[in-house]
């Protein structure tokens, strides 16, 4: 099995709080095949990132590598992280966030992801602002297609011809409206700062090594 | 006190510390939760420019004399604030708790401001403890860091029903101003331990009461924090970790956040903290002075910032939250007929 599947499967996980791949982020530390099995081992910005978050991309990852054909075993490391022993054991029994942190959730993480797919939709649509689409269909390249992929799993039309753009609810709403332009662009500015500082705390924390 | 060309800028410093985060003071059985949270504010110092980073030894534990160099002696600052960050469940004298932050009021007599913390989870004990910290330091804020670990809890959220006493005992004794800190974790942990809506709350139902000031702009929730800053007349905007961790590092970012800041919040509610020791608070304070709002067609949109503005936001705001006395000469025109409805005024 080559490493360039495997990195392939990775690019697939997102960070859920900053719509990016893990890949592009720098969070894969390292990728060993042997035969059938992949070990990987992943590294955030800050020991202290937020706990939800880090077991979502641990779990994802998780879940990518097994979808892989050929794949045996399945090992996802979360390393220098101070929930990292909880997370990594849950994750490689196939367990849930609840599994991890017994007692200290109420639910699982479905809410969680499906709020900040709602801030990425918009963040993402405030790219497309210049354009005068009729229709979702008229929207092509990257920003539209992630646009796309966010509204299919938030359950929002994304069919050709749908509307172009909606608020993170999924109301269709016009792209000159001033509201809906100035919160697009303050929550791109948002989920942009904030994968900048992750990438800057990454680098000091690592040296500039790229990642896998 | 700064000047540059020929403007005279009075520095207050509203979010400072003088921690111990030094291996002698960790708790046994926690070595690796404080060890990894001094290192990770040591990464956050990495954003500055290089010839401000510390070693990391030096950054675990500074002397009173590199404080005063650093804030008083090459940093401009005229009054400084510090905020509590207790931690005991990491460090075993906390990280740094009001005694050891008020160690120095006797070293700088009238250039500093203790404020204090409490948590709700500490109940009764804790209340008791609010009044004897106000009792001892005359402390007119607050540090809440709603992350901190106690007993098994991994955080707390404002409107947890435990706090409301709290907030009220501060109406109670005149601690007026509430730093309000967000971190990674709180219960339940299948939350966003970011967001801010329960700043939201509090604001609301302590609105001519209390003043809420969310330090780094509720980063790296800021859309959040805008959209609620703007609604709420007591919620304030603590510049901490904006100048230090993007002026030098992202530049373009920083006049985007500014720029979102100023249009949303506005230079009336916005408050320099250097958040020293992360960073310095030298370069932040010339840099922000010399700071401004690029040119080009992409930030067109944002209000500009002026050397007025600049005055109000180093230390003029903080000036009128804490009732620190700003001589004439540094104040801006007609500031005082303009004096804020929405401004808390001193202890009833």
């Amino acid at each position: 099995m080559l490493r360039a599947r495997v990195l392939e499967a990775l690019g697939t996980v997102y960070d859920p709080e900053l719509d990016e791949p893990i890949t592009t982020l720098g969070f894969v530390g390292s990728v060993v095949v042997v035969g059938g099995a992949v070990a990987v081992r992943l590294r955030l910005p800050t020991p202290q990132c937020a706990p939800n978050f880090a077991f979502l991309m641990a779990a994802d990852a998780s879940r990518a590598l097994w979808r892989m054909d050929g794949v045996e075993s399945v090992e996802v490391t979360l390393e220098d992280h101070y929930t990292g022993a909880e997370i990594n054991a849950t994750v490689n029994a196939g367990g849930s966030f609840s599994d991890a942190f017994p007692g200290e959730t109420r639910g699982e993480l479905d809410a969680l992801r499906a709020l900040f797919q709602r801030k990425a939709l918009l963040a993402r649509q405030s790219g497309l602002l210049s354009e005068v689409p009729r229709r979702l269909g008229d929207l092509h390249g990257p920003e539209a297609d992630r646009c796309r992929e966010l509204r299919r799993a938030l359950g929002i039309d994304a069919s050709d011809d749908a509307a172009p753009f909606v608020t993170g609810d999924g109301v269709p709403v016009d792209a000159t409206d001033v509201r809906f332009r100035r919160m697009a662009s303050m929550t791109a500015l948002s989920l942009e700062t904030n994968g900048g500082m992750c990438r800057d705390l990454l680098r000091v924390r690592y040296g500039g090594e790229v990642a896998a | 006190m700064y000047e540059k060309d020929g403007e005279k800028y009075y520095i207050v410093d509203s979010h400072l510390h003088f921690w111990d985060a030094s291996p002698a003071n960790w708790v046994k059985g926690h070595e690796e939760f404080a060890k990894g949270w001094i290192e990770c504010f040591h990464a956050y110092q990495g954003l500055g420019p290089a010839e401000t980073h510390w070693s990391l030894e030096h950054f675990q534990k500074y002397s009173v004399e590199d404080f005063e160099k650093d804030v008083f002696t090459d940093g401009y600052v005229d009054k400084a604030i510090f905020q509590s960050t207790y931690l005991r469940e990491w460090y075993t004298n906390g990280f740094n708790d009001i005694e050891q932050n008020a160690s120095l009021l006797d070293r700088f007599p009238g250039k500093l401001q203790v404020n204090g913390r409490f948590d709700p989870r500490d109940g009764a004990a804790g209340l008791e403890q609010l009044e004897a910290d106000h009792a001892k330091y005359g402390i007119k804020g607050l540090k809440l860091y709603t992350a901190e670990w106690n007993k098994g809890s991994r955080g707390w959220k404002l409107t947890d029903p435990e706090a409301r006493p709290f907030f009220d005992k501060c109406v109670e004794l005149g601690i007026k101003n509430i730093h309000v800190h967000k971190g990674p974790t709180i219960w339940p942990l299948d939350k966003d331990a970011f967001d801010v809506s329960d700043v939201d709350h509090v604001a609301t139902d302590y609105n001519g009461e209390l003043n809420f000031i969310v330090e780094h702009v509720g980063l790296p929730r800021i859309e959040d924090f805008c959209f609620m800053a703007t609604q709420e007349p007591n919620v304030y905007a603590g510049l901490s970790v904006v100048v230090g961790g993007l002026m030098h590092a992202r530049p373009k970012f920083f006049a985007k956040v500014m720029g979102e800041l100023l249009f949303w919040v506005g230079e009336d509610k916005m408050l320099f903290g250097s958040d020293y020791a992360i960073w310095e608070p030298k370069w932040q304070i010339e840099g922000l002075v010399d700071w401004e709002m690029p040119d080009d067609e992409a930030f067109s949109d944002f209000p500009r910032l002026g050397v007025e503005g600049k005055k109000k936001i180093l230390g003029l705001n903080a000036a009128k939250l804490y009732d620190i006395e700003v001589p004439a000469e540094f104040q801006v025109p007609g500031a005082a007929d303009k004096e804020d409805a929405q401004l808390v005024e001193g202890a009833a």
